[in-house]
């Protein structure tokens, strides 16, 4: 391995991230179908529908157009890894992704990934990113999901 | 350190006064863990104005200094950018060390996509997925990038566990003469 000498710099700057609530999506699930993997335990769950509100976009979940795809892991934490699409209020086709952590506290946040249309009404989904806290009911069907954008 | 005990310190001790074995039947909670490394660093929390929203909490968990070297691009279908990582440092108060040196890079498409590890003081390498957002605002004058980055760390079991179970966003600023980036990461609690 070639070494790396780091240069001197005077760039030791603590940058601020401020967070500017967005939207929140109510979203309903089937049951979560599990299996054993060698990666942990898989589970899927389709996302059946959804309503989105929020000061700058309105939507609905695309119905079955996807879900949790998360492996719940050996320390009994959820790596979450979810994709499915939106329809806004105007007709346009929305992509989400949303990955992180469900930990046994309690804990459910995430980054979201939001891909729109860029001659459409929401570009601004593009290339921002999204911090997610999420609700999720006792029987694991009913969630809501806050976004945050990070500014 | 600044924790009066922490359990690493816990376990060093009880080990090496010969009854560690008696310990490994115990099971850890995740929030025992959590106020064992817990810091001392305020929490900045961040709400809605209407009240059902949960606020989310960020704290700084440590900073990057990345230096870059390499830039190649490949025009495949949709180009791929390489832009290689020499090295760096880190920084802060729940993690310092450096970067693993020539560890890897950002596989770009249309947004960076980093792959890289870290050293931490203590030996550990922590790899690290890096993916992020940079957008331009031409408005209000001056116009200003705003440059987020969201990573996924794998940490190996002791210490830095934590990172495997916390999400992170982090604040990056380009700097020029040497080119590097300076990554301050927040916990998202």
């Amino acid at each position: 391995m070639r070494d790396f000498v780091v240069p001197k710099t005077d760039t030791k700057v603590k940058g601020e991230v401020t967070l500017d609530y967005a939207f929140q999506l109510q979203a309903h699930y089937d049951p979560p179908v599990a299996h054993a993997s060698p990666k942990g335990t898989f589970r899927y769950q389709d996302i059946t529908s959804g309503e989105l509100r929020g000061e700058h976009f309105n939507a609905t979940v695309y119905p079955d157009s996807g879900g949790q795809y998360d492996t719940v892991r050996g320390d009994r934490i959820r790596d979450v890894d979810a994709h499915f699409i939106l329809k806004a209020d105007n007709g346009e086709w929305v992509y989400m992704e949303h990955v992180g952590y469900r930990r046994t506290d309690g804990y459910y946040r995430a980054i979201a990934y939001v891909e729109a249309d860029t001659k459409g009404a929401y570009d601004w989904l593009n290339n921002t990113t999204f911090v997610v806290t999420a609700k999720e009911s006792p029987d694991e069907r009913q969630v809501t999901f806050y976004y945050y954008t990070a500014n | 350190m600044n924790e009066p005990i922490s359990r690493r310190a816990l376990l060093t001790a009880v080990a090496s006064a010969g009854v560690g074995a008696s310990l490994a039947g115990v099971t850890r909670s995740v929030e025992a863990e959590e106020t064992a490394h817990s810091s001392r660093e305020p929490v900045s929390y961040f709400g809605a104005p209407d009240a059902q929203v949960p606020k989310v909490g960020l704290r700084w968990a440590f900073s990057a200094t990345v230096f870059f070297a390499d830039r190649i691009m490949i025009n495949s279908p949709t180009p791929r950018g390489y832009t290689s990582v020499g090295g760096g440092e880190i920084w802060g108060p729940r993690l310092q060390g450096r970067v693993l040196p020539h560890s890897g890079a950002d596989y770009f498409k249309t947004t960076f996509n980093t792959y890289y590890c870290f050293q931490a003081s203590d030996g550990a390498i922590i790899f690290i997925h890096n993916r992020g957002t940079m957008r331009r605002f031409e408005t209000p004058e001056p116009a200003h990038v705003r440059f987020r980055a969201t990573p996924v760390f794998t940490a190996p079991s002791g210490p830095h566990e934590w990172m495997n179970r916390t999400v992170f966003v982090a604040h990056c600023q380009r700097q020029s003469n040497p080119d590097h980036t300076v990554f301050t990461y927040y916990e998202v609690l």
